[in-house]
């Protein structure tokens, strides 16, 4: 803007370049600043690479894709030469046992808590933790001793509460991991953590990582599914929301896909009385032929995300119907996962689903379990909790185990926190409650890549602190990365003048220790 | 430009026979002396010495790359001087400063060894070839000016020159092959090597001081020692009179005693040094990564537990079956055939997926998208891109027992899939020259257990799974508790 030659009130333009911004971020502002560079953008490599890698080869050979001839051919694993090298683990399966299962109660032995029954805990352990809002006011913070008892397991001589008799049968298939703590005292923000790598919303999660650096293996099935749990109403049910799926500053076609607890799996996927497919096929085509011209026009990557979407939920059409057919499972299945097992929507259902898609070779499922937020009646609520998820990790362990598929699936149970030792409200023999505990709480992984049969770090007398081998976030989530090819540090994705990655800024490392 | 080589001015007139030559001989004599005697002034008896000699000794391995860079680099100065004789007067002077270089680094690779203690045969042998060395360099030295001066020296000697030079580059190979064995282990260059050229090399069996696997102290404790431990105490290097790489030495302990005691781990000096803070003088391993503390756990347990060298389980811990992990063998490079390779797939629809981004870790091929329609007509078709393809997923696809005879010619496959397909077992046999085979899942399909038979003569299937098929195990049958059918 001119200035006029007698305003004294000189007013300097702003320019974004003469700003302390890093430049990467400047680079990024000055290619949005042309029409001409935005448009040739449109024809990001990447972006039909990413394209290509989810429709495969049809992008080639369908002979009404003839905008699409034009794709470069390969698929995103080539462009970021991901994995870096060979994996132990193909494909993971998440159990998210969301709401901070008590791992005192669960999986983290601690024997001589009994004798301090109803003493407070000594202030040297609790150091100046800052608590929750719902415990910090309590005058006394009196320890509970879990109400079950533990027995050892297999040859490793794993300690398992009496609520996870079946979790103990597999004890030396998993890897335990006493020591996983977090940063995050409560539900969302721990949550996100888990899954994104970072507090605040906004960041890709561990699955949309996967499927953006990975790529599908089965073109007709979504790359991350996520199967969420019916709630039980009498369970403490925090919400899970899209965001703990979604792709973030990735292109959206790398979010999660829900598939729905009840019903149709997906809504509205067959096709509606007088469509048949070739109508369908004719529509879609006319629709994709719509889209191109305005990706054209705009060049928005995310009209190359909707147009795959398009043909990802035409293929699906077929595939899901046939993937929760349940008629052609064996009986030895129903006696393994239970009778809940042919109910959609329980936590057995969504397992066995889980196992049908791991042979289908989708490369991520994340099955959702809410209710572990015990704050009161832990008595009542814990032992349902456990009969609900018990059977159901056991049974989808063990049958990918016989079914072969073990060895190059990675399987992570896993919550967002864990809880207090010491009772929330009154504590009684009969019952306590237990708060949020972020310093410590107890994790699983079995399968592709981690050492079976281990248990790793510790905590002390008073399950409260790590006394050995901390695992945070960060690092379970590199040894994730790892399990499946991938440096966590290579990758990466430049947004916002940062090369972002799952892991954060903040280093993390590989823990050693529970790979096989 | 056409210049005739080898017409160097003759500078200075030469005198070889002279007395300043005389002395020049005597002197080198003298210096060789000295460096031969060293050894037997200076001992090398495997005690460490003062620290001031370490601090110093250990940049021997950074100042040694300078002599090693001037050596290789005469000959090539020595040949280019035939075009340019400036080169060539260049290489003089290189020599000299090789030779100085050659006794500097010498010097400090003495005092590392000496201030260190280090002893074994290894150290030996690198001292001998770094002596060896700076006496051939000395040597070099001295009847260079002879070749370089042309026809006027006495022939032996002009042909002398270019002997030596050669035999202090082959000298210098061995040394330092010597010197690499210490600091990165014996077995650093063959470890990886491919199995054919360690068999041309008969290298078969480095490990043969290995014990023989089966007990815990084979299959853990001694994998642990020999990654952590035998670089420094091992035969190659015996620091502090330690040696660890046999069952016998290590229980006989080094200059501080016995390190193990049977049964009391907390009294053993082995356990005692791998806890010490990482900063600590006496930590071991010096200078590398602590152990895990499942290492450590697994050391104490197995002294506390009596330190057998026969034992075979460990109360409290679940070892994993000892199962050995073939290093992979790669397979041949096949982005040459990349445009091959897209082209079949557009026809076949089914994939060839890289492992990694490391092409010697082959390719997966992949018919999930297409697999009701994948037959034994298509993966004939895939025959081409065999030596390649280490995993095939052919589970649920149309494939017969035909296509055995396919698989067959598949050499590198690692994993075979063909879980809830039509065959029956009858080709199983024909599997048996894919040596790399580790894994084969035939779940869900007709076959018998007499099929699966002939299978148990192939050693190298580590994980075959046959559940729900006529030939799984009675065990694997009902109910909750249903024991998953891997055979091993």
């Amino acid at each position: 803007m001119k200035q006029h030659p007698y305003c004294s009130d000189c007013e300097q333009e702003l320019d974004v370049m003469n700003l302390p911004l890093p430049a990467g971020l400047k680079r990024e502002w000055a290619a949005l600043q042309t029409r001409r560079n935005f448009l040739s953008r449109s024809g990001n490599v990447l972006g039909w690479a990413a394209l290509a890698s989810l429709m495969g080869d049809r992008v080639l050979t369908g002979a009404a894709h003839a905008a699409a001839k034009t794709v470069a051919p390969g698929p995103s694993a080539d462009t970021l030469k991901l994995p870096q090298f060979a994996p132990k683990a193909k494909r993971a399966i998440y159990l998210f046992m969301s709401g901070g299962p008590p791992q005192i109660d669960m999986l983290d032995y601690k024997p001589k808590l009994a004798a301090l029954y109803d003493t407070d805990i000594p202030a040297s352990v609790r150091g100046n933790q800052q608590l929750t809002g719902m415990t910090a006011g309590q005058a006394r913070f009196p320890i509970a001793p879990s109400h079950w008892a533990f027995k050892q397991y297999g040859q490793s001589g794993t300690w398992i509460s009496d609520l996870l008799p079946l979790t103990g049968k597999m004890a030396d298939d998993l890897t335990f991991i006493k020591s996983t703590n977090t940063e995050a005292i409560n539900h969302e923000p721990a949550i996100m953590l888990m899954n994104t790598g970072n507090m605040n919303p906004g960041k890709p999660c561990l699955g949309a990582w996967l499927a953006y650096g990975l790529g599908s293996m089965n073109d007709n099935l979504p790359t991350f599914v996520v199967l969420q749990t019916k709630v039980n109403p009498k369970e403490n049910n925090q919400p899970v929301s899209s965001r703990l799926w979604s792709s973030g500053f990735l292109s959206s076609e790398y979010a999660g896909v829900g598939l729905r607890s009840g019903g149709d799996p997906v809504l509205f996927l067959s096709d509606p009385n007088g469509v048949d497919r070739e109508v369908r096929r004719k529509m879609l085509d006319a629709v994709e032929e719509i889209n191109r011209q305005t990706l054209q026009d705009i060049g928005d990557p995310e009209t190359n995300a909707r147009i795959s979407q398009y043909e990802m939920a035409y293929r699906m059409q077929t595939s899901v119907p046939e993937l929760v057919d349940l008629s052609k499972e064996p009986q030895s299945t129903w006696d393994l996962y239970g009778p809940d097992a042919r109910q959609p929507g329980t936590f057995a259902y969504n397992c066995l689903l889980a196992r049908r898609m791991a042979e289908r070779n989708v490369r991520f499922v994340q099955v959702y379990k809410r209710g572990w937020d015990v704050h009161t009646d832990v008595t009542g609520t814990l032992p349902v909790l456990c009969a609900e998820t018990d059977r159901g990790c056991y049974a989808m362990v063990t049958d990918l185990k016989r079914r072969g598929l073990l060895e190059d699936t990675l399987v992570i149970w896993a919550g967002e926190f864990g809880r207090t030792v010491y009772s929330q409200g009154g504590l009684s023999r009969e019952n306590y409650g237990r708060d949020h505990h972020p310093r410590c709480f107890t994790t699983w992984m079995a399968g592709g890549g981690v050492r079976p049969g281990i248990t790793y770090g510790e905590t002390d007398d008073f399950s409260y602190n790590v006394v050995k081998d901390p695992v945070d976030v960060r690092d379970f989530n590199a040894t994730i990365l790892h399990c499946l090819g991938i440096e966590h540090d290579k990758l990466t994705f430049n947004f916002q003048g940062l090369d972002q990655k799952l892991t954060g800024p903040t280093p993390a490392s590989v823990v050693q220790g529970l790979l096989a | 430009m056409t210049r005739t080589g080898l017409q160097i001015p003759p500078t200075r007139n030469v005198r070889p026979y002279s007395t300043r030559r005389h002395l020049l001989w005597v002197s080198a004599l003298l210096v060789s002396l000295v460096l031969v005697l060293l050894p037997w002034v200076f001992k090398l008896n495997g005690k460490p010495h003062a620290d001031w000699q370490q601090f110093l000794g250990r940049f021997h391995p950074l100042a040694v790359h300078l002599p090693i860079g001037l050596l290789v680099l005469l000959p090539l100065l020595e040949a280019a001087g035939a075009v340019r004789p400036a080169l060539r007067e260049a290489a003089g002077f290189v020599l000299a400063l090789t030779f100085a270089a050659c006794l500097g680094t010498l010097a400090l690779g003495y005092l590392l060894a000496y201030g260190s203690g280090d002893i074994g045969p290894t150290v030996t042998r690198h001292m001998w070839g770094g002596i060896g060395l700076s006496i051939v360099v000395l040597l070099c030295l001295l009847v260079r000016p002879a070749w370089a001066s042309g026809a006027t020296a006495p022939s032996s000697l002009q042909r002398l020159y270019p002997v030596l030079l050669t035999s202090a580059l082959l000298l210098l190979v061995w040394t330092a092959h010597q010197g690499g064995s210490l600091t990165h282990g014996n077995n650093y260059l063959t470890e990886y090597m491919p199995a054919l050229v360690k068999s041309v090399f008969a290298l078969g069996n480095w490990r043969a001081s290995a014990p023989p696997p089966g007990s815990v102290y084979a299959d853990q404790i001694y994998s642990i020692i020999e990654h952590n431990c035998v670089t420094c105490h091992g035969d190659g290097k015996v620091e502090a009179g330690l040696r660890l790489n046999s069952y016998e030495q290590m229980m006989k302990g080094g200059h501080d005693g016995p390190v193990i005691l049977p049964g009391m781990p907390d009294q053993s000096i082995l356990i005692e040094r791998v806890t010490l803070p990482a900063d600590d003088k006496h930590f071991m391993p010096a200078g590398r990564s602590p152990l895990t503390s499942q290492q450590v756990a697994l050391l104490r347990a197995w002294i506390a537990q009596g330190a057998s060298p026969t034992a075979i389980t460990l109360a409290g811990f679940a070892l994993p079956v000892a199962r050995k992990e073939k290093p992979i063998q790669p397979v041949g490079d096949y982005s040459g055939l990349m445009g091959e390779i897209r082209a079949m797939q557009t026809g076949q629809k089914a994939k060839l997926v890289p492992v990694s981004s490391k092409p010697s870790d082959g390719l997966v091929l992949n018919t999930i998208d297409v697999a009701p329609s994948f037959g034994d007509q298509q993966l004939v078709a895939f025959e081409k891109f065999a030596p390649y393809i280490v995993e095939a997923e052919l589970g649920h696809t149309a494939i017969t027992d035909a296509s055995f005879q396919s698989l067959s010619t598949f050499k590198n496959l690692r994993a075979l899939h063909l879980e809830s397909t039509a065959i029956n077992g009858s080709g199983l046999a024909k599997l048996s020259g894919l040596s790399q085979l580790t894994y084969l899942n035939l779940s869900d399909t007709k076959v018998t257990a007499a099929a699966v038979a002939p299978l148990s003569k192939m050693k190298n299937i580590v994980d075959l799974y046959t559940f729900n098929t006529p030939a799984q195990k009675q065990d694997a049958a009902t109910d909750t508790p249903s024991t998953p059918a891997r055979t091993q």
